[in-house]
C-alpha cells in the first residue's frame, strides 16, 4: 500500500492539469486518466468482486460516496490540517464513510453484504480514494473535490461494471441472474469467474481503453 | 508446377501496394511463400547461405509429429481430422487478422501449433472447444506478446491450459477407449460417450490413482485412452529423436526433464513418501515415464526454442524445473496430470533463468580480470 500511496504523490505532481474547471476535472477522473483502466489503481477490489455484474455495482456504488464523501471533508478541513499528519487525518475520514456504507449495506442488503465480504471494508485502504484525497482535495477548493470524487468514482465504477458484466455472461450465461446465454448452446467459461479470469478481463478492458483513447497516454508521462 | 507460378504471378498485383485487395497482402504472402521460396534476395552482406532456416526448422518439427498423429488417427478414429482441420482454421484467423492489424506476413510458426493443439487434447473433445481453445492460445499465448519469436508461453499449452480451467467437466468427460486389432478406429468416427452414460473412460494415470497400473507395454505401444498423440511411447520417441538428431530440440531440455523426473521419483518411491501397485523401484518408474503427457511434453511442448532458454545451463535447469514440478503434482495434488502445468513454469522462468547465467558469466569475467 505504501508504495501506490507514493505513487500517487508523484503522479499527482506531474498532472497539474487538475486546477482547471470541473469539466476538465470530470472528463479527467472518468476518461483521460481513468483510476483503473489508465491508472491500474484499485485492482485487488476490481478483480476480488467482479465475478457477478450486481456486486460490481454495489461496489462502483460505494466507490463513488466514499470518493465523494472524503474529498469533501478533506477539502474543507485542508486548512486546518497540520501537514504532517494528514495522513492519519484522511483515513479516519475515509474509513467513517466506509462504515457508514458498510452498516447501511448490512442493515439494508444483507446477501450483497455477505457476498462482497471484506471488499466493503477494505476500501479504507484503496489507493483510488486515498490518492484523490492526497492529489486532488487537499489542494482544491469543497466544490471541485466533489466533482473530482464523483469523477473517479465513476470512472473506476464503469470500468468494474464493464468487467463485471463480461465476466458474468461469459462465466455463467446470465446477466444479473437471469438466464441471457441459453444453457442448451452455451458452456459457461468457468474460468471466467475464477481469478485468473478477471486477469484477462481487467487486461482486454485496459487494452480497450488505451486503444479508444490513442498511445497519448503514455507520451504525457 | 510452372502453370501453378503463372498463376501466383499473375494473381499478386491485385495484393501488391495500390492494388484493390492490398489489404490481404499477408494472407497472400503466406500462401505464396508456403508454395514457393520468396524471390527477393537480401541487400546487405552477409549472405548466409543455409539451407535451414525458419520454414524449414519448423517443417522438421512438424515431420516429426507424423508418428503421433498417425497413432492417434489408428488408435481413436477419424475424429482426429476434423480436429486438426478446426485447429488450422480458427488460428490462423486469429494469426492472419494480427498480421493484416500490423501489417506483417503471417508467421510459419503457427503451423507447429496448429498440429500439435490437437495432440494434447482428449480425442472426443467438442470441435468448437478445439477452436476456442486454440484462437485463445494464439491470442494471449503469443500475438499480445508481439508473434512468433516474442512469445512467453507456448501457444498449445496456453490454448491447453485455458481449456482445462474453463471447462473441466467437458474435459474429463472427453476421453475415449482407444482402438485395437488390424485397423483401430481408423474406419470410424468415435466420440466421447455422452455425459447421460455416467460412464466416463480413464486414461492410466487417473486410473493409477485408484491404485490399478496397466501394464507397461500398452503405455510403449499406445492402446490407452489419454490425449491424441500423447498414448504410443514408442512413436513419440521415434519422432523425438529425430527431433534431437536435426538438432531442432536441444538434448539438455529433454535430459533435465527425464533425469530429474527419474530420479525424484526414484528417491520418493526410495524414500517411501509414494507407494505405486507395481512392486520395485524401477518399473514404477519406467511406467510413470510412458504415461501420460511427460514423453511428448518433454520432446515436442518443453524444446520450443522460443519459449525455452538460450543457454545451455539454463536449459539444463529448465528442464530440472519442468521435470521435478511434473513429479510433484503428480503425486502430491488432486490434479493426475501436471505435464502442462510443468512447462508453462518452465516458460515463466526460462528468461530470468537467461539472465542469472548470463550476469553469473559477466561476474565471473570480470574477476578473472
Amino acid at each position: 500500500m505504501a508504495d501506490n500511496q507514493q505513487m500517487m504523490c508523484g503522479s499527482c505532481g506531474s498532472s497539474g492539469l487538475c486546477g482547471g474547471k470541473g469539466l476538465v476535472t470530470l472528463k479527467e477522473g472518468a476518461w483521460t486518466n481513468n483510476p483503473l483502466a489508465i491508472q491500474v489503481l484499485g485492482i485487488c477490489s476490481a478483480l476480488a468482486v467482479t465475478n457477478r455484474l450486481a456486486n460490481s455495482l454495489v461496489m462502483g456504488a460505494a466507490l463513488i460516496f466514499v470518493c465523494v464523501g472524503s474529498n469533501l471533508i478533506v477539502s474543507l478541513l485542508r486548512k486546518y490540517t497540520p501537514h504532517r499528519i494528514r495522513m492519519v487525518a484522511e483515513v479516519a475520514i475515509i474509513a467513517t464513510f466506509v462504515i457508514l456504507f458498510d452498516q447501511f449495506l448490512k442493515a439494508f442488503y444483507v446477501e450483497m453484504s455477505d457476498q462482497l465480504g471484506p471488499y466493503v471494508g477494505l476500501i479504507i485502504t484503496n489507493c483510488i480514494v486515498m490518492g484523490r484525497a492526497e492529489a486532488f482535495a487537499l489542494q482544491n477548493p469543497p466544490m471541485l473535490s466533489i466533482v473530482d470524487g464523483l469523477a473517479n468514482g465513476l470512472g473506476y465504477a464503469v470500468a468494474l461494471a464493464i468487467i463485471g458484466f463480461f465476466r458474468e455472461l461469459l462465466g455463467t450465461g446470465e446477466i444479473l441472474g437471469h438466464e441471457v446465454l441459453k444453457e442448451a448452446w452455451y458452456t459457461p467459461n468457468q474460468l471466467m469467474i475464477l481469478a485468473p479470469g478477471a486477469f484477462f478481463a481487467l487486461g482486454m478492458v485496459i487494452a480497450a481503453f488505451n486503444a479508444v483513447k490513442g498511445p497519448e497516454a503514455e507520451e504525457k508521462k | 508446377m510452372k502453370w501453378l507460378l503463372k498463376i501466383v504471378d499473375a494473381v499478386r498485383p491485385t495484393f501488391e501496394e495500390g492494388g484493390k485487395l492490398h489489404v490481404f497482402n499477408p494472407v497472400f504472402g503466406a500462401l505464396e511463400h508456403f508454395l514457393f521460396a520468396p524471390g527477393t534476395r537480401t541487400l546487405g552482406a552477409p549472405h548466409i547461405r543455409d539451407p535451414i532456416d525458419l520454414k524449414r526448422f519448423m517443417s522438421m518439427a512438424i515431420i516429426s509429429v507424423v508418428p503421433c498423429v498417425f497413432a492417434a488417427l489408428y488408435f481413436f478414429g477419424l475424429r482426429i481430422i476434423p480436429m486438426i482441420i478446426v485447429s488450422y482454421a480458427c488460428g490462423l484467423a486469429v494469426e492472419a487478422a494480427f498480421a493484416i492489424v500490423r501489417k506483417e506476413g503471417i508467421n510459419e510458426g503457427f503451423f507447429v501449433t496448429g498440429i500439435l493443439f490437437p495432440m494434447i487434447l482428449p480425442p472426443g473433445i467438442p470441435l468448437w472447444m478445439v477452436g476456442v481453445g486454440v484462437a485463445f492460445g494464439v491470442l494471449i499465448g503469443k500475438e499480445l506478446f508481439g508473434g512468433t519469436g516474442r512469445n512467453i508461453f507456448n501457444p498449445a499449452l496456453v490454448g491447453r491450459c485455458f481449456l482445462a480451467l474453463a471447462y473441466p467437466a467437458k474435459m474429463s468427460a472427453s476421453w475415449i477407449e482407444a482402438g485395437g486389432g488390424l485397423t483401430g478406429r481408423l474406419l470410424e468416427y468415435a466420440t466421447a460417450p455422452a455425459a447421460t452414460d455416467a460412464v466416463t473412460v480413464a486414461t492410466p494415470l487417473s486410473e493409477a490413482k485408484g491404485g490399478q497400473m496397466c501394464s507397461i507395454w500398452h503405455l510403449l505401444f499406445g492402446n490407452v485412452s489419454g490425449s491424441a498423440g500423447e498414448t504410443s511411447a514408442i512413436l513419440i520417441i521415434l519422432g523425438g529423436v529425430f527431433l534431437l538428431f536435426t538438432r531442432v530440440a536441444n538434448w539438455r531440455t529433454v535430459a533435465g526433464i527425464l533425469l530429474s523426473f527419474v530420479i525424484l521419483t526414484g528417491a520418493l518411491i526410495q524414500g517411501g513418501a509414494v507407494s505405486y501397485s507395481i512392486d520395485g523401484l524401477v518399473s514404477p518408474i519406467i511406467w510413470h515415464v510412458f504415461a501420460g503427457g511427460l514423453l511428448f511434453g518433454a520432446f515436442f511442448m518443453a524444446t520450443d526454442p522460443v519459449t525455452s532458454p538460450t543457454s545451455n545451463i539454463g536449459k539444463w535447469i529448465y528442464g530440472i524445473i519442468i521435470g521435478s514440478t511434473t513429479v510433484l503434482i503428480r503425486n502430491f495434488t488432486g490434479y493426475v496430470e501436471g505435464v502442462t502445468f510443468a512447462i508453462l513454469l518452465g516458460n515463466i522462468v526460462a528468461p530470468i533463468l537467461d539472465e542469472a547465467v548470463i550476469a553469473i558469466r559477466i561476474r565471473r569475467l570480470r574477476s578473472e580480470g
